[in-house]
């Protein structure tokens, strides 16, 4: 019990520092709001200099009022659960926005980090298994594609498949003209044929790392006592390689993809970028292009949630695949 | 990929390769999308069913927000969905023309305008159009301050039902264009019953518009014909959709799949791009003047070598701008005028011939003999000194501009010759923003232009007069005097010329501020930079033209909009 109280202890504190730095890296940043939305106004039309004196009362910034009265404001808005308004999207509410492009870049990003985690273990599993089959020979392959800047694999894809063969759709998360949102096939389907390509240049250029890790792990657990102890006691192949070599071998990847599981978040603004598509990680650069305080703190309040929560969920596991852990606390 | 096969519309063929590819292989995919784009194609044409797309610009997740008063609003809230009273062409030195109202008169003191507004129309939701609309809108922008952006000052009275006078606190000619064709117009019997007009995000607009609201997404919305609208005829689309597109590389590519209809984009290899695509067209509207701003005035704080007027003088005659133009403009800028205002729609408010367009190559004897009467002597490396300083300038210019960035790196090389040292820091957009407004810059690249109306006034009153502008390390109004220029025979010109709406008067006062900036040249300009606007006319034709500027097309642009696409015609 004593272990799982100072795991959550920790995790407290961890989160409070977290919520500070959210509220003071932003207001470091030169410029604000108003300023930025003033001179994006007038790159659509004439501004008047009474423009700002309206802005200011519109968005009711408070910059005359000191940093730790705003702070302790906001831990506390925090704590209800309001994050405030966004200047980006005014007067739309942080937890809207984020409401309206969360789903999106976990749905793809979180689908596409599984498969990929998936899909390199089982490979890397069978090719420590089988050392020198012809499975070896993918791994050189996939570590290239690992190596190519992540934003050039993608738009290299993007001009082949979408620009020139029309295989994939060229942006957007689903066919705006034909599938309205909603809970039905037309529309389901169209997400899912559009987001067919980002997920497949995020497995293609991640499933290496995986896949290379899982091997030599593999490989070094397949040489202890107890895999040849199993052996001599007559076990079946299959289950030596699953239960005994793999169930080991597998532990440091775990930890490794709880760190890319928080980061699905953050992780994704190159890739929607590239597809216009339309996450969470496009309203962070937006929020960062225009000093939008609020939509900020609010994105780097779900990074560090997830982060967090996905190290605490693994951290749990751990304790119970690998027991050993436990004990030593 | 060139040909039929490129213009997908793609209406069902997406939603139906959806499903394909749930079920199926992506190898069976690729044979639907073969067959099914050409017809595809062809059915959207036949079916009567019209609709364009536009790239506006916005990228990433799109906020729902129709109020006009919002400065967070979606683009075609205003000139779409609600109309101003008159409609200021930007490209054109056309008069306004009538929209919601008819007519307008000013008191000869300029206090009182008398508006007659257009009998007929209806809002989209079958209630009539009146004076009293007018009234009322006018009215509630005075009454809070938050809507206030235009500093209007005016209160309203209905004197029937299509006479509005507006009566302002004092002589106001100048907030002619900001009331009759920045102002839109809204409904008395909606808007008396929203509690909170700066915040509500008016998801049902009921406007006069040509088009009405029809659906909304945070990825997409669109917007359908309005079928009582004054107009008769107009608009012949049945529906214009919006998107939303994170990079100018995946609106280029839209574009060339026939998935966008309408975009403004700075392509630098345009005419590459459109080549072998008939149904592409693009139209240049050069209308925002691209200078080098530069903080002038050392007794409001302003440090460097830009300060001594000699200095300024001599980068405006060493520049070569056919150069920069060929190199960095993709060619399609077009000469810029000293006095700022554009040579080809402003040429009768330029007093002296000489300055209605700036010198095309550079002329750096000149250059020379102005920096060496100033004191200016050539250093051991090259580079040309005064009191032991080196003539060497920094210009901020935002990351990712790329076409200012290489204006810069051309202008550097050919300043080099005159021995004027010209370094660049690429800023984020906020960092420069903020440098500007507080003047914390030697040289800033940005653009003056597309003023309320195309006026001097809106040029110079907000650009050159000391009302605008701040110390160094202070903010200056927006879009104001960022060069921190102050000359007292401008600014008493300035208010002379708006004191009057006699054009001879103004002219005789723009004259004299002219000869004031041409000498001091605060802003140095380099050249009007392109407006580039591509359309595609399989679904619309009746784009502006060069020919025919009925309206500044770029797709971005507020009330102009809502011209464009009244304008449009169905292709038969």
């Amino acid at each position: 019990m004593r272990f799982y109280l100072q795991k959550v202890m920790f995790y407290v504190v961890a989160f409070w520092a977290a919520l500070t730095l959210n509220f003071f890296i932003p207001r470091l940043m030169p410029g604000n709001p108003v300023d930025v939305m003033l001179s994006k106004l007038a790159a659509k039309g004439p501004v008047t200099a009474a423009a700002r004196h309206a802005v200011e009362l519109l968005l009711g910034t408070k910059t005359s009022e000191p940093i730790w009265s705003q702070y302790w404001e906001y831990l506390v808005k925090v704590s209800h659960g309001d994050l405030g308004l966004s200047v980006t999207y005014y007067p739309a509410t942080v937890s809207d926005i984020i409401g309206q492009t969360l789903p999106w870049t976990i749905t793809l990003i979180g689908l596409a980090t599984i498969i990929s985690f998936i899909l390199g273990i089982g490979l890397g599993q069978l090719a420590g298994w089988k050392r020198g089959s012809w499975l070896d020979n993918l791994l050189p392959i996939t570590t290239m594609f690992q190596a190519i800047p992540y934003f050039w694999l993608a738009l290299i894809l993007v001009y082949l498949l979408s620009s020139r063969l029309s295989i994939f759709p060229l942006f957007g998360g689903y066919d705006v003209y034909g599938a309205p949102p909603g809970l039905n096939f037309t529309f389901i389907g169209s997400a899912l044929y559009y987001g067919v390509l980002p997920a497949l240049t995020i497995v293609i250029s991640s499933v290496g790392g995986w896949m290379l890790g899982m091997r030599n792990m593999m490989v070094a657990t397949l040489s202890e006592d107890y895999i040849l102890t199993a052996e001599a006691k007559g076990l079946r192949p299959r289950r030596i390689m699953t239960a005994y070599a793999a169930r080991n071998a597998v532990l440091p990847s775990l930890s490794g993809f709880a760190i890319s599981l928080g980061f699905v978040v953050a992780g994704s603004i190159v890739t929607e970028q590239v597809f216009s598509y339309p996450g969470i990680g496009s309203a962070l650069l937006n929020a960062v292009q225009n000093n939008d305080y609020s939509l900020m703190q609010g994105i780097f309040l779900v990074i560090t949630f997830s982060v967090l929560g996905a190290n605490l969920v693994v951290d749990l596991l751990y304790a119970i695949i690998d027991p050993r852990t436990r004990a030593r606390a | 990929m060139k040909g039929p096969k490129m213009l997908l519309t793609s209406q069902r063929q997406g939603a139906r390769l959806g499903v394909a590819l749930a079920a199926v292989v992506a190898a069976t995919a690729l044979a639907t999308a073969g067959c099914s784009s050409g017809s595809t194609a062809k059915s959207s044409a036949s079916s009567g069913k019209s609709q364009i797309t536009v790239f506006n610009g916005a990228t990433g997740t799109i906020a729902e927000n129709f109020n006009p008063f919002s400065p967070t609003q979606l683009q075609p809230t205003s000139g779409v969905i609600y109309e101003p009273l008159y409609y200021y062409n930007l490209a054109s030195t056309a008069a306004p023309k009538p929209e919601l109202a008819t007519a307008f008169k000013w008191n000869a003191d300029g206090t009182q305008l008398t508006i007659t507004t257009r009998p007929g129309v209806k809002w989209t939701d079958g209630q009539p159009f009146t004076a009293k609309d007018v009234a009322y809108t006018f009215n509630l922008i005075h009454k809070i301050p938050a809507l206030n952006t235009s500093g209007l000052n005016a209160t309203a009275t209905t004197t029937d039902d299509n006479t509005v006078v507006l009566t302002f606190k004092t002589k106001s000619f100048t907030q002619e264009p900001q009331v009759l064709g920045q102002t839109a117009i809204v409904a008395e019997h909606i808007w008396s019953k929203i509690s909170e007009p700066a915040k509500d995000i008016n998801k049902n607009p009921v406007g006069t518009g040509p088009y009405k609201v029809k659906s909304f997404a945070s990825e997409s919305y669109s917007l359908t014909k309005n079928t009582s609208y004054w107009e008769t005829g107009k608009p012949q689309i049945e529906t214009v959709r919006y998107i939303s597109l994170a990079t100018a590389d995946a609106a280029s590519a839209a574009l060339l799949a026939g998935q966008v209809d309408w975009m403004s984009a700075f392509l630098p290899n345009l005419k590459d791009l459109l080549n072998g695509h008939k149904n592409l067209a693009y139209v240049n509207t050069p209308a925002l003047t691209t200078s080098l701003f530069t903080c002038s005035n050392v007794s409001l704080g302003c440090t460097g070598p830009q300060t001594d007027p000699a200095v300024r003088q001599a980068i405006y005659y060493a520049m070569d701008r056919t150069q920069v133009n060929k190199l960095a403009g993709g060619g399609f800028a077009v000469p810029a005028s000293p006095t700022m205002l554009l040579p080809d729609r402003d040429k009768a408010w330029i007093a002296n011939p000489d300055d209605v367009t700036a010198p095309q190559s550079a002329d750096t004897a000149k250059a020379s003999s102005i920096l060496a009467a100033a004191g200016y002597t050539k250093g051991s490396d090259g580079i040309l000194q005064k009191d032991g300083k080196r003539l060497s300038l920094t210009v901020q210019v935002v990351a990712g501009y790329s076409d200012y960035i290489s204006a810069i790196s051309v202008m550097a090389t050919q300043l080099k010759a005159v021995g004027i040292e010209l370094k660049s820091t690429q800023l984020a957009y906020n960092a420069w923003n903020s440098n500007e407004t507080t003047g914390k810059f030697q040289l800033t690249m940005d653009s003056i232009g597309l003023g309320a109306s195309s006026s001097p006034h809106f040029t110079y009153s907000p650009r050159y007069s000391s009302a605008n502008t701040s110390k160094v390390g202070e903010v200056a109004a927006s879009n104001g005097n960022y060069a921190r220029y102050s000359n007292p025979k401008v600014d008493a010109a300035v208010a002379a010329a708006a004191a009057t709406n006699d054009e001879a008067t103004q002219k005789g006062q723009y004259a004299i501020v002219q000869k004031e900036i041409v000498r001091d040249l605060p802003y140095i300009p380099i050249y009007v930079n392109s407006t580039l606007t591509e359309f595609n006319t399989t679904n619309a034709t009746g784009w502006p033209t060069n020919e025919n500027k009925y309206a500044f097309p770029a797709s971005w642009k507020s009330w102009d909009n809502g011209i464009v696409l009244k304008e449009l015609k169905l292709v038969k």
